[in-house]
């Protein structure tokens, strides 16, 4: 393999060095240079957060041959603030709140760079034109927006360089003032580490072997060929976890790796810490399981059947949990009713899709604790049910929690941490695993698919008399959060309305799925869609205002909850009024207006998504001509 | 994970067929690599190991320039990014800014090239059918000689073309269309970074008066194996006069060409959509007469 060497410009330094010909430059930067303020968010050109300048020109280093720096001149985010001092992007990125989880705010204050470069007038428009090739997932846009606009504004002298400045704290006013974030410096400028961004000395790559069936019995490992393989230090598999082999957020149903059978495609079945990566992934094709593939099953209605396949011993019955919730007669509801409604609705998995893909490191210190450094969002579950795993008294696992570069939920679960304590304690060496993207959205929860059917009973007078709600969810191969996600959809499913009588059930099944988990709002989403979607149904049918309907049967202050909570203070009346008023509501029942529409081209609405900014000044000139 | 023993920059076409003779079988022919290490994942090829990677971008006849009256000639290492920097390209070729403004995103626009667009083959590729509405032609070269061919049979099928063991696609030649009024329609899940559901490259030039069709060119990508030029509806146009009733009708003629693997009634729909916001769009900037573009059928369209 004749090795390339690079003589290249990087960041104002000349270098000259050894690289492998496969190397991306995004490799060459953060592995061999440790240059690590631009991330890999999916390694596909899609994200941005490894957006480096070559020669001047803003490119993905996640798409170019590391031979294509031979006689470059490089600039990553590092080379932005060189001595220290934030740009003046940077400092409008820490300005405006343009950080939120961090990751993806290297490649966007580069490409804001690029885009003020480009044109230092560049309208809102050309700007989010020019930032098209970033995708951020938390912090929102238009606060990037804001942050570009400022900067540009401040260069060209259109507003006072204090205009960076923070204002109200300097008063030593916090409660109800905007306040800069005090990690953003860190944010904007690359510097801050994430899981993926550390190294330690001696420390080994981790790669995961992950199973191809959705239900399949596990006949046979065989890792010697692997364990045999020049660079790797240790193999693992279920056989080596010492103690009660099962981590979960309500029911410890979820092995390490696979135990006896794989649930899902996708699942980890083995793992494998090498000196590099190459060696590491070799190793993986090196080990031979044999799967007797199992009948399967992917719908949760079909789960419930009596005779379908069953993934837990523990549940016959393919029920994570079911959540029942009764308050009055709903069939007496009915009968008391004008109108009756029934639909049905469903929503999808759904990927939570932060920008930094799973990562950790793990390592045995010199105390003999068993040390994980990864972005969990939960780590002292965690680190009790490790110590349970592996066998150790609690004072001996500790779990540090790393920048998290977005979670939303989606890194509530330990999926990947007892493979890295087990890795670590069998080699003795520092052992880090990063996900790739792929790696991610297949192994790892989502949001629960659903399917809701919701019948209710009316009043002409848009009272709601009855609510009777049954939703199926489909939990995937393991519980993780799905206990508890049934209980939060149960409880907020008939929604902030007063209702005398209500049923619920929520259910939520194993099925050989991608496991469902913890995501934003944890359930609440799935049923509300469904109320919200069913009020606007009825308000058609009985001719009423949607927004009218809701403020009939809204919880006013000291109302009693469907789960008998009460509750002191309730703002819906206030929301809803804030709403309305927002949107440009047009009042009455809702009707189909086509061209009729009043809202379109008003000043505060946002019109339709276009590409060309950049021509309108051109074709302007062109209709003056 | 893309893995290869050796990263090759030939200076030359020769030392490139040279290159790809002594790694013959196991080589991969590379220039802006924008779809090389994406291709190498999961879900696409996976892990890839070859023998050499053979990165054609540095050779001097791929990267050549040239516009006249008539024709243009584009190295095939020319980076999508120029369309829209280069103003005397633009002006001869002008659909291409308003696709390139599409294509992917200034940062991947600034790497890939027309080059790599072409020969990757996409059945939605967003250049081709801006070439094909300009007559292109593609130049095949190999130790043994030099052939060109229409770029209409070069693209045979869905990621496959004509192009044969040793010869490399060197460049494009195609219409220089400076009198012409062009427009690029495309629609996909993301308005960056996203393959076309659909795509139409639209030209037109019209009489002094700004009321006739002297001519147009029309093509379309993404409803079928590969791309189609329309010459049925640029003959059924050709010599009339710029009118809605006419537009529609045209509109409705490539409705039935829809033959891709999924979505049909919906690219049925959006092909009668492009096709009507295509031909405005070209014929206004052509320097189409407001009488002849009444901006009824500008506001229901464009």
């Amino acid at each position: 393999m004749p090795d390339l060497r690079i003589e290249a410009t990087i960041n104002g330094k000349k270098i000259s060095r050894q690289a492998k010909p496969h190397q991306r430059l995004l490799d060459f930067l953060r592995d061999d240079l440790n240059l690590t303020g631009n991330k890999e968010g999916c390694g596909a050109g899609e994200c941005g957060t490894c957006s480096v300048f070559v020669n001047g020109v803003l490119m993905k280093s996640c798409l170019l041959p590391v031979a294509k720096a031979q006689g470059a001149t490089i600039e990553s985010v590092e080379a932005l603030a060189l001595t220290g001092e934030l740009s003046l992007l940077q400092k409008a990125f820490h300005k405006m709140g343009a950080s939120q989880c961090g990751y993806c705010i290297p490649g966007m204050v580069m490409a804001a760079t690029a885009a003020l470069r480009a044109n230092p007038f560049a309208g809102r428009e050309e700007i989010k034109e020019r930032l098209g090739g970033n995708i951020c997932r938390c912090t929102g846009y238009q606060k990037i927006f804001d942050a570009v606009e400022l900067a540009r504004d401040v260069q060209n002298g259109r507003l006072p360089a204090t205009a960076l400045a923070e204002i109200d704290a300097e008063q030593g006013e916090f409660i109800g003032k905007n306040v800069r974030r005090i990690d953003a410096p860190s944010k904007v400028s690359g510097r801050l580490k994430y899981a993926g961004d550390i190294i330690m000395p001696g420390m080994l790559h981790v790669q995961v072997l992950r199973s191809p069936h959705a239900h399949a019995r596990i006949v046979k490992i065989d890792t010697s060929a692997a364990e045999a393989m020049d660079g790797v230090e240790g193999v693992i598999t279920s056989a080596d976890v010492p103690g009660e082999d099962g981590f979960g957020v309500f029911v410890n149903d979820q092995p390490i790796m696979a135990r006896g059978k794989v649930r899902y495609v996708g699942e980890a079945v083995a793992a494998v810490a090498a000196q590099d990566l190459l060696t590491a992934k070799r190793a993986l094709a090196a080990i031979k399981v044999d799967y007797e593939p199992l009948p399967a099953v992917f719908d949760p209605d079909e789960a419930m059947q009596p005779g379908a396949p069953v993934l837990h011993d523990y549940a016959p019955d393919n029920v994570t949990k079911h959540i029942p919730i009764r308050v009055g007669d709903v069939e007496l509801g009915f009968a008391q009713s004008d109108l009756v409604v029934e639909e049905t609705y469903s929503t999808q998995a759904i990927e939570h899709a932060y920008l930094e893909p799973e990562a950790g490191l793990a390592y045995v210190d010199h105390d003999d604790v068993v040390t994980i450094v990864s972005p969990s969002q939960n780590i002292t579950h965690h680190r009790a049910m490790l110590a349970r795993i592996i066998v150790k008294p609690i004072s001996k696992v500790r779990f540090i929690m790393s920048p998290v570069g977005g979670g939303f939920g989606g890194k509530e679960d330990m999926i990947y941490q007892g493979m890295l304590a087990l890795l670590a304690m069998k080699t003795r060496a520092p052992v880090r695993l990063v996900f790739t993207r792929e790696e991610s959205i297949i192994s790892t929860a989502k949001r629960h698919p659903s399917r809701t059917t919701l019948r209710m009973g009316l009043m002409r007078d848009g009272r709601i008399t009855a609510s009777h709600m049954t939703m199926i969810c489909d939990g995937g191969a393991y519980g993780l959060s799905t206990e508890g996600v049934m209980r939060k959809a149960a409880i907020l499913g008939a929604g902030p309305y007063a209702i005398p009588n209500v049923r619920v059930d929520t259910y939520g099944i194993y099925t050989n799925n991608t496991p469902s988990g913890a995501f934003r709002s944890f359930g609440a989403l799935q049923t509300q869609f469904a109320t919200e979607s069913h009020l606007d149904i009825c308000a058609e049918r009985l001719g009423l205002d949607p927004f009218e309907i809701r403020r009939i049967n809204a919880m006013r202050d000291g109302a009693i909850t469907h789960t008998k909570q009460k509750l002191g203070s309730v703002s819906l009346l206030r929301t809803l009024d804030a709403v309305e008023q927002a949107s440009g509501w047009e009042q009455g029942a809702p009707v189909s207006r086509g061209n009729k529409r009043r809202d379109l081209d008003r000043a505060d609405i946002r019109p339709p998504v276009a590409l060309g900014a950049r021509f309108a000044a051109v074709e302007k000139q062109e209709a003056a001509e | 994970m893309l893995i290869c023993d050796e990263y090759m920059t030939p200076a030359s076409l020769a030392e490139a067929f040279a290159a790809m003779d002594a790694h013959r079988g196991r080589h991969r022919v590379v220039a802006g690599c924008t779809d090389t290490f994406p291709w190498a994942r999961e879900g696409r090829a996976g892990d890839v190991e070859i023998s050499a990677l053979i990165d054609v971008s540095r050779i001097p006849e791929l990267n050549e320039l040239r516009v006249d009256d008539k024709r243009v000639r584009l190295g095939a290492a020319t980076p999508i990014q120029r369309f829209l920097d280069d103003a005397t390209l633009a002006r001869a070729l002008p659909c291409m800014p308003r696709c390139a403004v599409w294509f992917a995103d200034d940062q991947i626009r600034a790497q890939a090239t027309i080059g790599g667009n072409i020969v990757n083959a996409s059945p939605a590729a967003d250049g081709t059918p801006c070439l094909i509405a300009h007559e292109a032609e593609v130049e095949l070269v190999s130790a043994r000689g030099k052939r060109t061919m229409p770029l209409t049979d070069f693209v045979t099928g869905p990621n496959t073309t004509a192009l044969q063991e040793g010869e490399l696609l060197t460049a494009v030649e195609c219409d220089a269309l400076p009198a012409y009024g062009g427009s690029f329609e495309k629609v996909g899940h993301r308005r960056s970074l996203v393959i076309s559901l659909v795509c139409l490259a639209a030209l037109i030039k019209l009489d002094k008066q700004g009321r006739a069709i002297e001519d147009v060119r029309l093509a379309i990508a993404g409803i079928g194996p590969r791309p189609l030029r329309l010459p049925e509806v640029e003959k059924f146009l050709k010599g009339s006069s710029l009118g809605a009733a006419k537009l529609e009708q045209a509109a409705d003629m490539p409705v039935s060409l829809v033959a891709s693997r999924t979505r049909q009634d919906y690219r049925r729909d959006v092909v009668r959509g492009f096709m009507l916001r295509g031909l405005i769009n070209a014929a206004r900037r052509a320097g189409a007469d407001n009488a002849a573009l009444t901006p009824e059928l500008e506001a229901a369209y464009a």
